[in-house]
């Protein structure tokens, strides 16, 4: 019964794509029904695919388009910018996939019909009904738009040609997923199945050539006048193409190291991407592919991903980071241009970056919030004055100190980047970021780690240093004694003694913040902390809690054996005797009696 | 007019403060009215046992200079030096106590190192001793242990300076005040001039009317010396303008205790306040 009743359900769902596809066919064009996209293909060694470079490898492709797209209202309004010049338009109409800037027009789906605007003026072009199918990509070569479309629940494609004038040249069904489609020169290029690439003559609709490729591939586009393939990587239409299912076409690709959240080069064009932007969009990666004499190679040798609101540039060859720019609102759309990148953001502001260093070199405005926004670049190069040029250490604290808990996977990144600088403003940094208690638990403790191994930037640990817990003046939380204790011995510091002193006796500090600072002090402290060291080590030697203070009081203790002379030796002598004293600090300070010589700071550490 | 009878006198004593009243005057030999706590002679061997190595005796020791009180002063530098040298928590709480007995000045200096230990009931009994050893290294670190961590130290400290007149810590008291440290307000009510008294009153509506007014109490009650009659009665005016029940039940019981010897202009003011309040809600009616 069970299996019946699905059956009549995938027939049910068979008619109604039937009765979308007549709908939109019955204004003309004719429909074809050939061998297309079949699996028995055999690989003809290229040489179909090296026929198409020989007809079309030497026409031009124009650039598309360069605009901005946002999606506005509740998803039934485009705004379009041109980045040009030119003025905003707008386009009222129902939106349920992302819209597609191919050529020179912006291809759109929603309210049971597919449209074409041109990109700079958002005059309509075409518009066809097309009842409850998926915008998945589009392709226009300037005359003619080819898209392809999902079935709604259903695994079924549909490739979709048509003229300007709105008349349809082809339509063509199948039951293998199709990607997003690019056109040249009346030939569509589709791609499917995740690797091939069919040439399909728009004039009678055969399939007049195919390539496999040896990356997963679900998208066609022209840009920089080529035509390329990609998915996860970017392969050029070029002469090299004949050869690419022994993976020699010229292809490019990015090295991108482990990011959270996983950002991707290119979604799949398999499923249609909604209209409303998600965290996919969000967190993305971004880069432009470029011919060169011998092949393919990534514009700028750079390479761009954005973590809501953090953009970052990246150096192609190493995967290394380069700069971050931290913006007001999480980007949603994006594109990698000549000398920069595009961004555009939830409150619909479009900022132009330098590759080079993130600064900003020009901004615009949507006027209006967005829920998606398509940023389409080709022809036009990021130039300009860059302002608010901040260094690289500035850029990464202004990031790790942002306080927005969406932020925290990429912070963690980034604080990882910040402690491999040795500017001392990183310190500051680091210092800044464990001080606030804001920030998150799990940053914390990567913060404190970075911290203790600074070996720059002390007076902004002394500053630190300086502060206390004060109810009254509503400093309710210590500074980070621990680390930048670890730090200033390590550093030998000794302008920092009478401050590591002081935070012996404050009750607010963590026991493992009064062990590192005994531990410190055993190395940097002089005369000047005679008094404090004997106050504590008589405070604490018989009421230390646990073994971190039992060990600071061992700390202590060497630095009175150090300091203190013979009156030193005394007190850690009765101290070690006397049954009161903790056992932790008797064992630790008996053994300091006993050893001929110390290193700085053995003496003090816990077992 | 220039004596409190004997009557008024024990009821003055139940009054929050070193309770006043005539608008000239202040109580007189309060300190007389009730027998001096009876003291212990120190045993010789007290200071040579509080030095010893055995916890017991030490223990000992220390009972008999608290027995001792006041007279156990001699033993107060031994006292500290055993504890800049160190005593267990059981010992170290019980020589803090012992010095607070003494109420030996000199104690205040070991007293103010353990203001800050780590141990909160250490701190918390350091600063309650302080309290009565007094003096300026007291009135240093209980301003400090205005900023304690622990509320109750912080409670304990607002106290502590009310209670030993120290005026240089009413700026920090009202700070303490605005930190929700409820005990400052009566420790402000006891040390504060004219203007600060007022600037008290001003917290009304602000701060809980019951934490004002345990501050207000302490102005009301202070001897004409420290406190003129305008004072009092703009205070009492300010407490009337509220016109709530709980501001009648207040000014009631200041009614209560205002005794017939004391000035006559403040009683009026009381009075006319706590018929204008009678009819609050939840005042309990007119009487």
């Amino acid at each position: 019964m069970k299996g019946r009743r699905h059956e009549r359900r995938l027939r049910r769902r068979s008619i109604g794509l039937v009765t979308a596809l007549a709908t939109a066919v019955a204004c003309g064009g004719g429909q074809t029904r050939l061998n297309l996209f079949s699996t028995s293909w055999e690989d003809d060694g290229g040489a179909s695919i090296a026929r198409v470079w020989q007809r079309v490898g030497s026409k031009p492709i124009p650039p598309s388009a360069d605009v901005v797209i946002g999606i506005a209202g509740h998803a039934d309004k485009m705004v379009g910018l041109p980045l040009g010049g030119g003025s905003k338009w707008t386009f009222a109409h129902p939106i349920e996939t992302r819209p597609i800037v191919a050529g020179g027009v912006v291809v759109g789906s929603g309210g049971g019909e597919a449209f074409a605007l041109d990109a700079t003026t958002g005059q309509v072009i075409w518009r066809r009904s097309t009842g409850q199918i998926a915008l998945l990509g589009a392709g226009d070569d300037g005359t003619v738009t080819v898209a392809s479309f999902r079935a709604a629940n259903s695994s079924g494609s549909v490739l979709l040609a048509i003229a300007h004038d709105g008349q349809i040249v082809r339509q063509i069904e199948t039951g293998v997923p199709l990607g997003a489609p690019a056109v040249v020169d009346r030939l569509a290029f589709v791609p499917w199945d995740g690797q091939y690439i069919s040439v399909v003559d728009l004039l009678n609709g055969d399939e007049m050539a195919r390539v496999t490729l040896r990356d997963e591939t679900s998208r066609a586009w022209t840009e920089e006048g080529s035509l390329w393939f990609g998915g996860v990587a970017f392969t050029r239409f070029d002469e090299h193409i004949r050869d690419a299912s022994k993976g020699k076409a010229s292809r490019a690709t990015i090295k991108v190291p482990v990011l959270p959240g996983e950002p991707k080069l290119m979604r799949s064009a398999n499923s249609p991407v909604m209209a409303l932007a998600d965290a996919q969009d969000k967190v993305k990666l971004y880069a432009r592919p470029k011919a060169t004499g011998d092949g393919v190679a990534i514009e700028d040798g750079r390479w761009y991903g954005t973590y809501f609101r953090l953009a970052m540039g990246f150096d192609a060859s190493a995967g290394r980071l380069g700069w971050v720019h931290l913006n007001g609102s999480d980007f949603v759309g994006a594109s990698a241009a000549s000398g920069g990148i595009v961004l555009c953001d939830e409150q619909g502001k479009v900022t132009e970056l330098d590759g080079k260093s993130g600064a900003v070199l020009s901004e615009q405005d949507l006027g209006e919030p967005v829920k998606a926004c398509v940023v389409n670049v080709d022809a036009r190069a990021a130039t300009g004055s860059p302002t608010g040029a901040q260094t690289f250490e500035g850029q990464l604290a202004e990031a790790v100190l942002a306080d927005d808990p969406q932020l925290v996977g990429i912070q963690k990144v980034l604080l990882r980047e910040l402690a491999g600088t040795t500017d001392e403003a990183a310190t500051k940094a680091l210092v800044d970021l464990a001080s606030d208690p804001r920030t998150s638990p799990e940053l914390m403790p990567a913060a404190r780690t970075a911290l203790a191994a600074r070996r720059t930037g002390a007076r902004f640990m002394e500053a630190a240093l300086a502060r206390h817990y004060d109810f009254l003046k509503d400093v309710l939380r210590a500074p980070p004694v621990g680390p930048i204790a670890q730090a200033l011995g390590a550093m030998k510091d000794r302008s920092a003694a009478p401050l590591l002193a002081s935070h012996l006796f404050d009750p607010a500090d963590t026991d493992d913040d009064v062990m590192r600072a005994a531990e410190a002090l055993a190395v940097v402290a002089g005369p000047d902390e005679l008094p404090a060291m004997r106050q504590f080590f008589g405070m604490y030697r018989a009421t230390a809690a646990d073994d971190n203070v039992a060990a600071a009081v061992v700390s202590v203790g060497r630095a009175l054996l150090a300091l203190d002379g013979a009156q030193g030796r005394t007190r850690i002598d009765t101290a070690a005797k006397d049954p009161m004293t903790v056992e932790y600090a008797r064992d630790g300070l008996g053994e300091l009696l006993a050893a001929p010589s110390q290193e700085p700071g053995d003496a003090g550490k816990k077992k | 007019m220039r004596a409190l009878s004997a009557s008024a006198l024990a009821l003055a004593l139940t009054l929050p403060a070193a309770a006043a009243g005539a608008s000239d005057e202040r109580p007189v030999g309060a300190k007389t009215a009730t027998a001096p706590p009876r003291s212990a002679p120190l045993p010789r061997d007290t200071i040579k046992r509080l030095k010893g190595s055995d916890p017991a005796q030490v223990k000992a020791a220390l009972d008999d200079v608290r027995l001792a009180a006041k007279d156990g002063a001699p033993a107060v530098p031994a006292i500290t030096e055993v504890l800049r040298a160190g005593l267990s928590p059981t010992l170290t709480q019980a020589a803090i106590e012992t010095l607070a007995d003494t109420e030996s000045e000199t104690a205040s200096d070991v007293l103010a190192w353990y203001s800050r230990h780590r141990n909160v009931v250490l701190r918390r009994a350091a600063v309650q001793a302080l309290g009565k050893t007094r003096g300026t290294v007291a009135t240093k670190a209980l301003r400090a242990s205005l900023s304690d961590p622990d509320a109750a130290v912080r409670g304990t400290a607002a106290t502590a300076l009310g209670g030993m007149s120290a005026r240089d810590a009413v700026d920090d008291l009202f700070i303490a005040l605005d930190h929700k440290v409820a005990e400052a307000a009566a420790s402000i009510g006891q040390l504060c001039a004219a203007q600060e008294c007022d600037r008290l009153a001003s917290e009304l509506g602000r701060v809980p009317f019951d934490i004002v007014t345990s501050g207000l109490d302490q102005v009301l009650f202070r001897g004409g010396k420290d406190v003129s009659d305008d004072l009092k009665v703009k205070i009492i005016g300010r407490v009337r303008e509220l016109g709530t029940g709980e501001a009648n039940r207040f000014l009631r019981e200041v009614q209560g205790k205002w005794l017939p010897a004391w000035s006559q202009r403040v009683k009026q003011a009381i009075d006319q306040a706590v018929m204008a309040t009678s009819g609050s809600p939840g005042s309990g009616g007119a009487r």
